[in-house]
């Protein structure tokens, strides 16, 4: 056990990905047309990355478990990362709010989540991170929309009102 | 024929919102190359969905402006800050900040600013010429040739990635087995899908680009919270003016750097993969092989400056002959370039110049032409510089996420993109934070259809698999492949064990095989030369009686651009 580290866990879950996609090539349809079947490329790749995966493991086997081991346990991870996954758990709220807030309300929501979680929310930062919100979701929405003639979604929101 | 493509290029590109769209595009990417933390990969990526709504020429030239503008801007910050803005930028600070310290920050500046500018003219003229030489060498390649070609670019990719050649060709083989999924191109079979008709449609390439590059590298610049917080420079900047005549003598009293730098620099722009951030560390290291006095490098001497900034310019010239001639991106961001021209329905192959020489030439132009407002944009975006240094990282990092967001989505108007964007997003991160090289696995995001493409015609052809090592190109990139598989441990242990002494001479006489494989009078010449070239390395070992000399390398390996 003292030999794993964080790369051999990585090649384990190298391997499991490989084991996974190798099973399902073997769903993939086999036209009568065609020299190169679908499944074959994939198949190579996956020969391949299966056995450079077996060299890392075996690299990251010789390796001490202290030298790639993190220090703290999993709370100091999550402090050391607290910023990153602040961002994408933003991200996701804005993904998954998107149908109903649409890009304009959830881009300037995000946009000032994100800056009040990564600078602090003392009283004059919030309205500076309000209105770099406003003013930078604002103008690329208006940019896209009406310079360039994208549709970006507008919400369910935007669109009842 | 040459002139009638150059007058219809610059009639094309001659045109006011053209030159406009230019000049902002130089603009923001000198600022954005003066800005640590932001690559000016990220600025083209950004650039992108502006371009949507262009034709191609136009986006195209923007791009490119963005880019020469960026590979310049990184000597802002360097000099003036002793913060590289940009990993090609390096090697500048070296000797740039010194100088600026020495009381000569305008004459630093200004050996910066007409190094790059020599560097990109030079390179600009080198691509012209050699772009459709190049591309007549690719018209005798055929698919065995394409597939071992892109097997090369990803072993390169994953050797220059750093010590981790394994990780290297880990993330590659990722990057391949992204293509794969949703349905292929050849057979129209879906696979990977996993059962979501989201997934049968593929990733597309740029969501995939974006999240992996520019999401990833925006979380790694906010980790840490003190550092997210604080301005993107903490010294305190200064605009100086820039002392240009002076620069100019100085520069000219030293074109022989300003040459080998260029050659350097064009040479690994060509490889695929490689770019400005192997070509500046290389030919500062050469010009202080080369000099009379290399104990005064790193002291603000001229020539440390002139290297890195002539070479870093002088990839681009490189990188954009192999995307023109042969379709292989010669670094990231001419991956996200053929990603473009991809948009705009133009693939990139070695007849693209001469099917579609108005938009060939006028890429050289563009490239040309950029090059020299670099130059005039230079001084004015050196005071907006002094303000964006003020700008808190975290508030950078926010409001360009936001615009990723909007621009992935304008990309074809897809909420999956979106997701696309997330997912990789994190896959970036874990990469980056794991140590795995993302270089390796755009290329491989990049070449894979293409190495399948290669793979189903030469299967159609014959299932013989013989031609790989018979044909002359295939072996000779299969060769090169095979060897630069070893570069990193040879770049370790060079001068160190006995076997680095002959790993020259064994890659020239290796590659002199498919040389005398072509016929012909020049090839088989050159194989000779090779072939003299290996003996009189062996030999010169052989009178030193194998004696091993701690040999000073610089480590060459891929950053970001």
């Amino acid at each position: 056990m003292s030999r794993i580290n964080r790369d051999v866990i990585v090649a384990v879950i190298l391997l499991l990905i490989c084991g996974v996609f190798f099973t399902v090539s073997f769903g993939i349809r086999e036209p009568d047309y065609g020299t190169l079947a679908p499944a074959t490329w994939p198949r190579v790749i996956l020969a391949y990355l299966t056995l450079l995966t077996l060299i890392y493991l075996a690299q990251s086997l010789r390796i001490p478990a202290g030298e790639s081991k993190s220090k703290g346990g999993f709370r100091a991870w999550l402090a050391s990362y607290r910023n990153p996954l602040w961002c994408y758990a933003l991200f996701l709220a804005f993904l998954i709010t998107l149908p109903v807030l649409g890009i304009l309300i959830g881009g300037v929501l995000f946009v000032f989540c994100t800056l009040t979680v990564l600078g602090g929310m003392e009283g004059r930062k919030l309205l500076l991170h309000a209105a770099v919100a406003v003013i930078a979701v604002g103008v690329m929405w208006t940019i896209f929309t009406y310079a360039l003639g994208v549709i970006l979604p507008q919400g369910m929101i935007f669109t009842t009102l | 024929m040459i002139l009638e493509h150059v007058f219809a290029a610059a009639g094309e590109l001659a045109n006011i919102k053209t030159l406009i769209l230019m000049m902002i595009g130089v603009t923001a990417g000198l600022l954005a190359g003066a800005i640590p933390g932001f690559t000016i990969a990220m600025a083209i990526v950004l650039t992108l969905p502006f371009t949507f709504g262009m034709d191609a020429v136009q986006g195209l030239a923007t791009m490119i402006a963005v880019f020469v503008g960026g590979l310049s801007g990184g000597l802002m910050s360097g000099i003036l800050t002793g913060i590289p803005g940009t990993p090609s930028s390096v090697a500048t600070t070296f000797d740039g900040f010194p100088m600026a310290r020495n009381g000569q920050p305008g004459l630093a500046l200004g050996i910066g600013v007409w190094s790059s500018f020599c560097g990109g003219v030079l390179s600009a003229i080198l691509l012209m010429t050699l772009a459709p030489q190049l591309a007549r060498i690719g018209l005798e390649f055929h698919p065995w040739d394409y597939f071992a070609l892109v097997a090369f670019a990803l072993t390169i990719t994953a050797s220059l990635a750093g010590k981790h050649l394994v990780k290297g060709l880990i993330a590659g083989a990722l990057g391949l087995l992204v293509t794969t999924i949703g349905e292929d191109d050849i057979n129209g079979v879906g696979r990977f899908n996993f059962g979501s008709d989201a997934l049968l449609q593929g990733f597309d390439f740029l969501p995939v680009l974006i999240g992996l590059f520019a999401f990833s590298q925006l979380m790694h610049d906010v980790r840490n919270r003190d550092t997210a917080r604080k301005s993107l420079t903490e010294t305190r900047t200064v605009a100086v003016r820039i002392e240009h005549r002076k620069a100019i003598r100085e520069i000219l009293k030293r074109w022989t750097n300003v040459i080998r730098s260029m050659l350097i620099g064009v040479f690994t722009g060509i490889l695929p993969g490689a770019g400005g951030s192997v070509a500046n560390i290389l030919a500062y290291d050469q010009a202080k092989k080369a000099s009379k006095h290399p104990e005064k490098f790193g002291t603000g001497i001229a020539d440390g400056i002139v290297a890195p900034e002539t070479s870093n310019n002088a990839t681009e010239g490189g990188a954009l002959m192999t995307m023109m001639a042969l379709g292989i991106p010669g670094d990231i961001v001419t991956a996200i370039m053929l990603g473009a021209l991809l948009i705009h329905d133009v693939i990139p192959s070695p007849s693209f110049i001469s099917d579609e020489p108005l938009l060939a030439y006028s890429i050289f132009l563009a490239f040309f032409l950029a090059t020299f407002m670099m130059i005039g944009l230079q001084s004015f975006t050196l005071r907006i510089f002094v303000l964006v240094t003020k700008v808190r990282m975290y508030m950078l990092a926010a409001v360009i996420l936001a615009y990723s967001a909007i621009g992935v989505f304008a990309l074809n108007n897809i909420e999956f993109d979106l997701w696309t964007l997330f997912w990789f997003g994190i896959l970036g991160y874990a990469m980056r934070t794991l140590g795995f090289p993302l270089a390796p696995m755009i290329i491989g995001v990049v070449l894979g259809n293409i190495a399948e493409l290669n793979l189903a015609r030469a299967f159609a052809i014959t299932t013989d698999l013989s031609p790989f090592v018979t044909r002359p190109w295939s072996l000779f990139f299969i060769t090169l492949g095979l060897f630069s598989m070893f570069f990193p441990k040879y770049q370790q242990e060079r001068g160190k064990r006995k076997w680095t002494l002959v790993y020259p001479s064994l890659l020239a006489a290796a590659l002199s095989v498919p040389m005398f494989m072509h016929g012909g009078i020049v090839r088989p010449v050159l194989a000779g030369i090779l072939l003299v070239i290996a003996a009189h390395l062996l030999w010169k070992h052989y009178r030193n009686g194998w004696r091993l000399e701690g040999i000073d390398t610089p480590s060459v390996s891929i950053t970001e651009t």
